[in-house]
């Protein structure tokens, strides 16, 4: 670290030790977090018995119908569509009703305004666990266990507090300017929301988006109680049980995981901006 | 009666308040009903005997709360905790912040670490309990495959199996899982650094150890005191890379919090029990926050 940052034009020698030195580091990690990747690819692309043999090396064939019989075996195609048909509902309920309630507390008079706002931001500190298992009975007694309905609904309950508390925060930021000159042209408030501050949010409402699609697409304990049925389990809990079911067949089970992992990757790659903003919204802002 | 109510309405303030309570309304309902009343349900189950299905719910007063001051396997959960919460913390912010400084004043292929450095933070937690899993298999994981191939034979271990590499070896992966995180964090903070001062404190002659003690580190205060909050409600929380790995085993060597719970009432179906342990890990979790915020206070501005 130290001589990584004492690099100095006057002395050439120790320039190149420590931008060797630096390098090194920065690829070290980027192995550190590359190889496991790179194992999971090779094992999925081999035969059991090549794996017995061959444990570390490149594939000697590449098998690429491993994935295709992964695929057909696991019952991916269900669990994604389950893993959208949940996902979906839970991110436009999360981010509409917090643009909404974000909004009113940040901008609208209202008696008790920051009493609701602290009521929320308690919630950010009870963990799910600490809720899980009365809503496992009132899940079931409102009938909704067995229905996709018993797992959005709870996400999205869980998802507000900070979702309320991010869009609030942006919206204070927000210029009263705007408000003001909306209002003189005739605005009502849900006017001024729609048509002034909504379309300003953007970058917001895209983090947000990101961090929940993400939480729920990930979310792994709540459907593991909720949706226990095959019919409806996601993607998270249906690849748990694939590999524990083909737990020995090494090959099988990383080819599952790596049918599970390729298209979030691939997204991230396409998009890693937006990923990294949404998932460090949280943090970067305080 | 509809009077009043156009009467209501009438009147300007009131008509903004229904507007804004409007706005906040929907969240709070289903906030209401899906938070906030099932944690004072816990609370109620937590003072009962029930096994998840008979009629009565059997009122027992604290018993379960008495019984969890003597149950050695709630400590040693929580104990776990506890080092998931320190390695779990203090690992990931060190390699962040020594990759931070690294790439600081930009470095050609920065986009590409960065990248790379992110990647396993975009995985769910049960897709890194399953490659390190792998990566951890005694037959034939590469871990143990490379060091029989180097010849170190004798160190290739059953990691997940031995009750006392078992918990390091989860937290590794965690670490895998999560050091990109905090590194994006600490890079976005270094951004706010104030280059003068560094150059002030080389004319001076600091050396590099110095200026990270004196200028980086109080100059990150603020990044680094939210990246310690999220790694502590993690640490917590932390639930699907055990259940993934070793399912709180070899024996009880890496159960925690979250799965003793979850095991106690949703497995042996204990409810009340279950509900007694949900109650302390609200209690932890909050006590938590609560040091964190009014840390966060006290640092001012």
């Amino acid at each position: 670290m130290a001589s990584a940052m004492t690099i100095r034009p006057r002395r050439p020698m120790g320039f190149w030790i420590a931008k060797g030195a630096q390098y090194g580091m920065l690829i070290l990690f980027a192995l550190f977090v590359l190889v496991p990747f790179m194992w999971v690819i090779f094992t999925a692309l081999k035969s059991n018995l090549e794996i017995a043999q061959e444990p570390l090396g490149l594939p000697p064939n590449w098998r690429f119908e491993n994935l295709a019989q992964a695929w057909n075996q696991g019952k991916f195609s269900r669990y994604f569509i389950n893993s959208v048909i949940v996902t979906v509902p839970i991110v436009i309920l999360v981010v509409s009703l917090s643009c909404l309630a974000g909004y009113g507390l940040a901008r609208l008079k209202m008696p008790g305004r920051m009493l609701i706002f602290y009521f929320f931001l308690v919630g950010l500190m009870v963990p799910f666990t600490a809720i899980m298992i009365p809503l496992f009975y009132i899940l079931r007694d409102i009938g909704v266990l067995g229905t996709y309905w018993a797992m959005i609904l709870p996400q999205t309950a869980i998802s507000l507090p900070f979702g309320i508390f991010f869009m609030r925060a942006f919206f204070s930021g927000l210029p009263y300017d705007l408000t003001d000159a909306a209002k003189i042209d005739g605005c009502n408030d849900f006017g001024v929301f729609r048509r002034v501050m909504l379309p300003l949010a953007g970058p917001a409402v895209a983090a947000l988006v990101v961090f929940n699609f993400m939480g729920s697409w990930n979310a792994f304990l709540l459907p593991l109680i909720y949706l226990q049925s095959d019919k409806l389990r996601p993607i998270m809990t249906g690849m748990m049980f694939f590999t524990t079911r083909w737990g020995p067949d090494y090959s099988m089970s990383m080819a599952g995981t790596l049918i599970v992992m390729a298209p979030i990757m691939a997204v991230y790659l396409a998009f890693q901006r937006q990923f990294i903003q949404g998932l460090t919204a949280g943090a970067v802002r305080g | 009666m509809t009077d009043s109510i156009r009467q209501f309405f009438a009147d300007r303030k009131l008509r903004d308040y229904a507007t804004g309570y409007a706005f906040v309304l929907p969240a709070l309902v289903m906030y209401v009903i899906f938070v906030v009343y099932p944690f004072f349900y816990t609370i109620y189950l937590s003072l009962t005997k029930w096994d998840g299905a008979k009629p009565v719910k059997e009122f027992v007063g604290f018993l379960n709360y008495e019984k969890l001051f003597a149950d050695p396997r709630l400590w040693s959960a929580l104990s776990h905790n506890f080092i998931w919460i320190i390695l779990g913390t203090v690992t990931p912010v060190a390699i962040g912040l020594f990759l931070g400084v690294l790439l600081w004043r930009g470095v050609r292929g920065m986009v590409f670490f960065r990248t790379v450095y992110f990647l396993p933070v975009v995985l769910a937690p049960v897709a890194v309990g399953i490659i390190w899993k792998w990566m951890y298999n005694p037959q034939f994981g590469p871990i143990n495959s490379t060091l029989r191939a180097v010849g170190l034979d004798v160190l290739a271990k059953g990691w997940l199996g031995d009750p006392y590499l078992a918990l390091p070896a989860i937290i590794l992966a965690g670490v895998w899982g999560y050091f990109g995180f905090c590194f994006v964090v600490i890079m976005a903070g270094l951004q706010n650094i104030d280059m003068e001062q560094i150059d002030a404190a080389l004319v001076d002659g600091a050396n590099g150890l110095e200026r990270l003690w004196y200028i980086i580190i109080p100059g990150l205060r603020h990044v680094l005191t939210m990246i310690t909050a999220f790694t502590l409600i993690l640490g917590v929380n932390v639930f699907d890379i055990i259940w993934i790995t070793t399912r709180g085993g070899p024996g009880r060597a890496t159960h925690v919090i979250a799965t003793y719970t979850y095991n106690t009432a949703f497995r042996e179906s204990y409810v009340g029990y279950g509900s007694a342990l949900a109650i302390v890990m609200g209690l932890v979790s909050l006590v938590l926050s609560f040091i964190f915020i009014s840390i966060r206070e006290r640092g001012g501005d």
